[in-house]
């Protein structure tokens, strides 16, 4: 052990040839390419658990070769290795300790709007993108790069909800609550000029609450026609 | 050897000085590096949207310089190695391979990160984005700073002097290779 250590501070880790450098190395090698290869062989089968066994579990055991191995830290003395620990003990409880705030978006006696519409309006963004690779005519892509899904996901997701189902964050606490647009009651009676109305001038202008502002500035004659396509796809009886 | 300092002949601990500086260094930095990743890691989790900013990043790219950095520390250990033999000269061109696998690791960050901001994703492109700037490239100055460091090193090695320092560089050098070997499956894996 490094207790016959030399005041150069040479004497530990002393033993090792190249060979079993040589040999370590090679593990780390063989670990590294399996960490590749799991996480393929996670997502072609579908095993989510493989991609994580993989990926995070064997970069623990590589990060343990290293520090065990050549940086000695196996030979180095035990007050070294406590040193180490409680900065590592210290870090992850730092990090348990403001987990509950992060990892979760709302709880008893509070709400994170910001990280439930940033949610939201990335969710819409996929669906959006998705929708244009496949080219369904609800959303045409516009060459500006307006796309109605992804209006809809930036402007309107937050009250109506990215499923148009009325759940949206910020219309949670609204009064009346923003339209349902897959309730089928809803649709009784109305049609896309009332709809287009509505997204041009507000509710208001068809009798309806002023919670529901007119968007007429964000869109031409045209983009109105495709986000009242866009709302109206989420009938059901559609 | 008049002129050598007082402190690297005392040691409470039983552990050489210098040595026991560098772990100090690298206790700190586990809160560093530790603090940075989970907060990427509890957000990543909070956020299933960042799926999608997570699939560009370039996988094969990150595969490469993680064989490059495992590389370096290997050469690092056989300078460590020869310089407890005494073998100053061959202790500096192992720091010279080295040093050319982190100039490696910074040329192809560099290939990477311009198809990346060329394509539009910046750092202010979104969080997603943000945490992957400031991960890999507060790991990328360690990257840098190691490179410089082990060049004066490995011009006193060649010398002949001062080869304790050639067992610090290294130490240093393996932790920058074992955050890398965290920030691999965080960015480029676990999709
Ligand atoms: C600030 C929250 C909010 C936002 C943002 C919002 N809405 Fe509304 N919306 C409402 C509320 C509240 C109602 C219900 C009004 C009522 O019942 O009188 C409503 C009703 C509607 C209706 C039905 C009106 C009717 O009576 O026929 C449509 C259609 C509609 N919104 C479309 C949209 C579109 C499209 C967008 C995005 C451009 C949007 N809304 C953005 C709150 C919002």
């Amino acid at each position: 052990m490094s207790e016959h250590s030399d005041h150069n501070g040479h004497g530990h880790g002393e033993g090792h040839g190249t060979g079993f450098y040589f040999k370590i190395y090679l593990t780390l090698l063989v670990l590294f390419l399996i960490s590749v290869a799991g996480p393929e062989i996670g997502e072609a089968t579908g095993i989510r658990a493989i991609t994580l066994v993989t990926a995070f579990g064997i970069a623990l055991w590589k990060a343990r070769l290293v520090i065990n191995e050549f940086m000695h830290l196996k030979a180095e003395k035990r007050i070294m290795k406590w040193l180490l620990t409680t900065s590592v003990i210290l870090m992850a409880l730092m990090v348990a300790g403001v987990s509950p705030d992060v990892l979760n978006h709302r709880g008893n006696n509070w709400e994170n709007l910001a990280a439930q519409a940033a949610v939201e309006r990335g969710l819409a963004e996929m669906a959006g993108e998705v929708h244009e690779e496949e080219g369904t005519e609800v959303v045409e892509a516009e060459p500006a790069g307006f796309t109605a899904a992804a209006s809809y996901g930036t402007v309107c997701a937050t009250c109506h909800g990215a499923a148009g189902d009325g759940s949206g964050v910020a219309g949670a606490a609204l009064d009346p609550p923003p339209a349902n647009f897959t309730d089928p009651v809803f649709w009784e009676g109305r049609d896309r000029d009332r709809i287009i109305t509505v997204i041009r001038d507000g509710a208001a202008a068809v009798g309806g609450s002023a919670l529901m502002a007119p968007w007429g500035a964000l869109y031409d004659e045209e983009q109105l026609g495709l986000m009242a396509d866009y709302v109206m796809s989420f009938n059901p009886n559609q | 050897m008049s002129g050598r300092p007082i402190a690297t002949d005392r040691s409470a601990t039983g552990i050489p000085t210098h040595r026991l500086a560098i772990w100090w260094v690298l206790a700190s930095e586990v809160v560093i590096f530790g603090g940075l990743l989970g907060a990427y890691l509890m957000h990543r989790l909070g956020h299933p949207e960042w799926a999608e900013a997570a699939s560009h990043t370039q996988t094969w790219i990150g595969a490469v310089n993680t064989f490059v950095l495992l590389t370096s520390s290997f050469t690092a250990v056989l300078a460590h190695q020869a310089a407890e033999k005494g073998d100053g000269k061959k202790a500096a061109m192992l720091l010279v391979f080295t040093i050319g696998g982190a100039l490696t690791f910074l040329m192809i960050k560099s290939f990477e990160w311009y198809t990346e901001i060329s394509h539009g994703y910046t750092i202010t492109a979104n969080t997603f984005w943000s945490f992957y700037y400031t991960a890999a490239g507060l790991h990328a100055l360690h990257v840098i700073a190691g490179a410089i460091i082990m060049g004066i090193v490995a011009v006193g090695a060649f010398k002949g002097r001062m080869l304790h320092r050639v067992e610090i560089i290294g130490i240093y050098w393996h932790f920058v290779d074992v955050v890398w070997i965290f920030l691999f499956p965080l960015l480029y894996i676990a999709k």
